[in-house]
């Protein structure tokens, strides 16, 4: 079942959101770093703005040793102040730093790789048995209340995976590993676009994170790891063989097909998914026709080509590929 | 040997008052040529420092201009002005000229024109040297935009992370055109750096021990020794690159044992003091002006200056907060962190102390004084907004997102271009011998403060609702477009405030109020000589008694005469307390460091093109470097011989 | 307007000086700070990277031969002796004593760069091999165009003094010209020990 898009991203891809345990410490953190600021900011300004006014009004009234001396106590219970103030920022980041770091029941936890691609995001779910291993791209479900530990690196260039509702973003470096972990506490789609400037399409290579409950999120991944059925009508039959006779099948994979490739994302269950091109467009049909006939039109630069197919064929094509759900 | 006290009975008449020798001294340090050759050879640093001057701010222009393109482009969503492909050119391009070709060449130059001047010292310590910096720098700056119009411009960002900059995903040209412009700027940058150490160390005025230094030229010897520590890393990095991309070297390669995260080792070893060097320099201009416009001393001058060490040094320590992101030890990460916060302290004392200033002085709201207020104003907020970032897990959610475009613009306009436009202000008298108008300087402070404001005051809640950097382009349904409209207005205003300045320049230079010596009244020394000061700038050698300069109640002026006036001389004197130690003397003007800049550029520039142009470019350089080194005939005894 | 008054005649100190009173001594140690620096960086770069493979030099890549290399040591090692008279000589304004020291000097170092040819082969890697070349290759290359500078610096010394042109300000530049050899043969020390003694102690 294809899920609905939101009408919006906004809110959806938010720090001011927080969904998840991470998330949650962080925002406030960051809710006692702003007040405080606020605070000494007003202080500051309000003591300059008095010097100023205080002083243009003044007579040439004779620097004594007691006016420096009250002058040095003030520079120095001000100096001690943010010594303080500073203190206890330490003593609060560290703390949600540590509370951060890892998830409590991380045995719990959901293990998925991600591998950035230049445009795109390689999503692997790890299984212990071998048969459960889910290979997708550019949408990852996960059930709410239970940890999610990603495992984060890249095949080519270095990006960032980040959902602000979510976690803090974890750079995806190509020779390293990194990780990151939430645990999502509110149903819902979040949204993130790649945080690390990675070449042509950096503003278009965005993730999509639905999270579900776990009744819902296992319907899911049942439904997933079954090769789709193999199509019935004329139409996505029709479509079936342009994918696999067109220049599509030397880089993407459909489980229960010949296709096999990774250069690209993984398209068993492409219908399912609520957005095409790394979360640039929605997932309809005539999203899908402008992408596949011209790419570059949408996202310059990408490394899929334009793929010349008669008008019939590319229908036929799309309503194959739309109906992988 | 010391300089022979005068016996009572034989008064000297100081340089000044003999008008032979003052026409001599004037025939001597003026340039020996005139026209486009007397342009070229001219070794004068005050001359120098004014081309590095208006060069550095046709930079900013240029660098306002790719902002404005930016800007326009991000005004709506899924806009179609800029493709992918030159919006990436266009910040790239942004980035590096402000960073690299603005921002430290205008403070360096400020330091060349000023430091000499506010010592007491008639030149610079190297001055063949100074112009061949000022020559390496300009072919920097001209290679760098014919590069962009040949569509060869750098597309890989200011920081140019591989591997995107490596030679398997930049193909072309591109991000070696950014390795070598790097180079340009580094070698012009510690050159002048070495300059303003030596200079404030040996040529200072008699009697000007070390705390009776004005603040202002702590600030550049400080940032001086930064440039020297900080720059090297980023040269050497640019090399590693450009050897990466060029003989196939692996540094960067993960695929043969290289490391990607070796580069933002590097880089940010460089970048994070990189920062700090812009924004010290500005914490000197405003002791500079806060001195002058309330009429006192700076409160807490030890302080200050402990301060200005104190930030300099904790700046080669937080580089690691530019790499939160990456997978590093977390116990790594939070002794960053700890450094991070405590380097506001140095910066909240410098203005806790400023304000100290003020409330004892007595304040005159003069365009200067406005615009240090407008660094009170903008700068705290980043100084805050920093100490936010300073945070690790926080840093996560803002890095690389528009929150940290905010927050280095405020602390980076606020804490430097504030100020700087502050300086200019003051001191475009002493350059000039005129004022600049007061009524557009009101309005030009008031449009870049509002301007500022409103472009960069929304870009924090952009970063917070998830807009990350460097994207060309937004799909509407982020939500993320009335605020850019907003930004994008705010540049307009911005815009505006630029033009009201270079209006007020150049009607200033054509009608502006004659300025005379010391228009401010104000206590340092480069306001004891004529605006603009001439070619030798202290005719009679100033001696200094105390730290109040100009201020200092005596019914005479203390000066020191014996510099020959048939070559150029300066004094050299003791680290400590300045007492006179010997003369030096300078080089008369010279074309060979046009020349040999001319062969460096050239190895450089080559270099981007093939290897073997580093060579040719070098055995080229070698015998014009022994031009610019053979001895010339001087006047008086000065073979071997003779001195012996 | 206040009177201008007098307090003493400088005329009389010395315009030739040596050491830290001479203003180019400073600069060269500038120049001797960052480019110190260049090689300590590098250097870091050469240890950085040691952390992505199992043994340096790699599997594969023979130990770094020893025989050219400690030579070369003990080449630089002398070198420093023509200089230290050169030193002495420039000091005395011995314009006939400084020149033959860097005539002796300069031939030494002749010496040293057709040795530092066969210093790269020595490492028994290439540049472009694996990320340990590189840094090997590097790392010498950068001290390898100190050399070339500083004997280029020689040989315009030892012309302008052959030629008759020397000032007295030119003596002071070859006592800094002589520090800056120590320099670049006391940098080299480490850097010896770093690539050709350190893959063999781990």
């Amino acid at each position: 079942m294809q899920l609905q898009i939101p009408p919006a991203w906004a809110g959806h891809e938010s720090v001011f959101r927080p969904s998840s345990e991470p998330a949650h410490a962080v925002f406030g953190l960051f809710t006692f770093m702003v007040i405080v600021s606020v605070i000494v900011y007003v202080v500051v300004i309000v003591a300059t703005f008095t010097a100023v006014r205080r002083s243009r009004d003044s007579e040439a009234t004779p620097l004594t040793q007691e006016r420096e001396r009250s002058s040095h106590r003030a520079v120095t219970a001000a100096t001690a102040a943010t010594v303080l103030i500073l203190f206890a920022y330490l003593l609060y980041d560290f703390g949600v730093g540590r509370a951060v770091a890892a998830p409590r029941d991380a045995a719990n936890a959901l293990h998925i790789d991600v591998v950035g691609h230049q445009w795109w995001w390689e999503v692997q779910y790890q299984d212990t048995a071998p048969q459960r291993l889910l290979a997708t791209a550019n949408e990852i479900h996960v059930p709410i209340h239970r940890p999610v530990l990603l495992d984060l690196s890249s095949n080519d260039v270095i990006h960032s995976f980040w959902i602000p509702n979510l976690n803090g973003k974890k750079d995806l470096i190509p020779g390293h590993h990194n990780d990151a972990w939430f645990e999502v506490d509110t149903a819902g789609v979040y949204r993130g676009q790649c945080a690390e400037f990675c070449g042509l399409e950096h503003a278009k290579m965005a993730i999509v994170i639905v999270a579900q409950t776990p009744e819902q999120y296992s319907a899911w991944y049942n439904a997933q790891l079954q090769p789709p059925q193999p199509p019935t009508d004329s139409l996505r039959l029709a479509g079936q063989k342009v994918f696999l006779s067109a220049p599509c099948v030397m880089c993407h994979a459909i489980g229960g097909t010949p296709a096999g490739a990774t250069m690209g994302p993984d398209l068993t269950h492409v219908g399912s998914r609520m957005t095409l091109a790394a979360g640039v467009l929605p997932n309809t049909p005539s999203n899908l026709e402008s992408w596949i006939a011209d790419p570059q039109r949408i996202k310059p630069g990408a490394n899929m080509p334009a793929t010349y197919l008669s008008r019939a064929d590319l229908r036929a094509v799309t309503a194959y590929l739309e109906g992988l759900k | 040997m010391s300089a022979a006290p005068l016996p009572d009975s034989a008064p000297l008449t100081p340089l000044s008052a003999d008008p032979d020798a003052m026409a001599e001294l004037e025939r001597t340090w003026r340039s020996s040529h005139t026209g486009l050759w007397g342009w070229l050879t001219t070794t004068d640093n005050k001359r120098i420092a004014k081309r590095y001057i208006i060069t550095a701010f046709m930079m900013f222009l240029l660098g306002g201009i790719d902002a404005a393109m930016m800007r326009l482009q991000l005004s709506r969503p899924e806009n179609h002005i800029l493709g992918p492909d030159l919006y990436n050119q266009f910040f790239s391009t942004h980035g590096t000229t402000m960073m690299f070709l603005f921002a430290v060449p205008m403070m360096t130059a400020m330091g060349l024109y000023f430091v000499p001047l506010m010592v007491g010292s008639r030149e610079v310590a190297f001055p063949r040297l100074n112009a061949f910096g000022y020559y390496t720098y300009l072919i920097g700056c001209v290679f760098l935009y014919v590069e962009f119009l040949m569509n060869t411009g750098i597309d890989v960002g200011w920081f140019a992370y591989v591997p995107l900059a490596g030679p398997q995903f930049s193909a072309g040209k591109r991000a070696d055109v950014w390795a070598q412009t790097v180079t340009f700027t580094e070698i012009a940058g510690i050159i002048a750096a070495i300059q303003i150490i030596v200079t404030a160390f040996k040529q200072r005025a008699p009697g000007m021990s070390l705390d009776r230094i004005p603040l202002f030229v702590w600030s550049m010897v400080v940032v001086s020794v930064m440039i020297i520590f900080a720059m090297p890393w980023v040269a050497v990095g640019s090399q590693f690159l450009a050897m990466d991309r060029a003989i196939d070297t692996h540094l960067f390669n993960p695929a043969e044992g290289g490391d990607a995260i070796l580069w933002q080792h590097l880089f940010w070893f460089f970048g994070h003091p990189e920062v700090y060097i812009i924004f010290i320099p500005g914490l000197g201009m405003i002791s500079s002006i806060v001195t002058t416009f309330a009429r006192r001393q700076i409160f807490g001058y030890a302080a200050m200056v402990l301060s200005l060490v104190a930030t300099g040094v904790l700046a080669f320590g937080l580089w690691v907060h530019h790499m939160f992101a990456t997978p590093l030890p977390q116990l790594g990460e939070s002794f960053f962190t700890a450094a991070s916060v405590t380097i506001a302290i140095p910066s909240g004392v410098q203005i806790f102390c400023w304000i100290a200033t003020m409330w004892t002085g007595r304040v005159r709201l003069a365009t200067p004084m406005l615009f240090v207020l407008g660094f009170f104003i903008v700068f705290i907020i980043g100084g805050l907004t920093g100490v936010m970032v300073a945070s690790v897990p926080f840093d996560l959610q803002v890095h690389d997102t528009y929150f940290v475009v905010a927050h280095f613009h405020y602390v980076l306009l606020g804490g430097a271009v504030f100020p700087l436009f502050g300086a200019f202000y003051y001191w475009f008298p002493k350059v000039t011998g005129r004022m600049l108008s007061e009524t557009l300087g009101k309005w030009q402070f008031w449009l870049f403060l509002i301007g500022v404001n409103v472009t960069f005051f929304p870009m924090h809640i952009l970063g917070l609702q998830g807009m990350t950097r460097r994207i060309y382009t937004y799909l509407a349904a982020t939500g993320w477009g009335t605020l850019n409209l907003v930004a994008s207005i705010g540049a307009i205003v911005i815009a505006s405030s630029v033009i009201v300045f270079l209006v007020n320049v150049v009607a200033s230079l054509r009608s502006g109020a004659i300025a005379g010596n010391n228009p401010w009244d104000s206590d340092t020394l480069e306001w004891a000589t004529t605006s603009p000061p001439g070619p030798c700038s202290f005719p009679d050698i100033p001696v200094v008694t105390s730290r109040d300069g100009l201020w200092e109640r005596r019914d005479d002026v203390p000066v020191m005469t014996g510099l020959r006036t048939d070559r150029r001389e300066v004094l050299v004197t003791t680290l400590h307390e300045a007492e006179p130690e010997s003369r030096h003397m300078l080089p008369s003007d010279s074309i060979w460091p046009l020349l040999l800049a001319l062969a460096v550029g050239g190895a450089f520039i080559g270099a981007v093109y093939t290897p073997i142009g580093l060579v040719i470019g070098t055995i080229v350089a070698l015998p014009i470097a022994l031009g610019w080194a053979w001895p010339k005939a001087p006047t008086g005894p000065e073979m071997v011989d003779d001195v012996r | 307007m206040k009177p201008v008054r007098v307090v003493a005649d400088v005329s009389q100190l010395p315009d030739v000086t040596f050491g830290p009173r001479s203003t180019t001594w400073w600069g060269t140690i500038g120049f001797m700070v960052t480019e110190g620096l260049t090689l300590v960086i590098c250097a870091f770069a050469y240890l950085y990277l040691r952390k992505n493979f199992y043994h340096y030099p790699p599997e594969g890549t023979p130990l770094p031969s020893l025989g050219v290399p400690l030579v070369q040591v003990l080449v630089m090692l002398i070198s420093i002796v023509p200089m230290v008279y050169a030193g002495r000589y420039a000091r005395r304004l011995d314009v006939d004593g400084t020149r033959a020291a860097l005539l002796i000097a300069l031939v030494i170092k002749l010496g040293i760069l057709v040795l530092r040819w066969y210093e790269f082969p020595a490492l028994n890697t290439r540049w472009n091999s694996d990320a340990y070349g590189s840094a090997a290759w590097i790392v010498m290359g950068f001290h390898t165009t100190l050399l070339i500078l500083d004997v280029a610096e020689d040989a315009g010394f030892a012309l302008i003094l052959w030629t008759g042109h020397a000032r007295a300000q030119t003596m002071s530049d070859v006592v800094d010209d002589v520090i800056y050899w120590y320099f670049t043969v006391a940098a080299w020390l480490p850097l010896f020990v770093l690539l050709f003694l350190y893959p063999r102690w781990t």
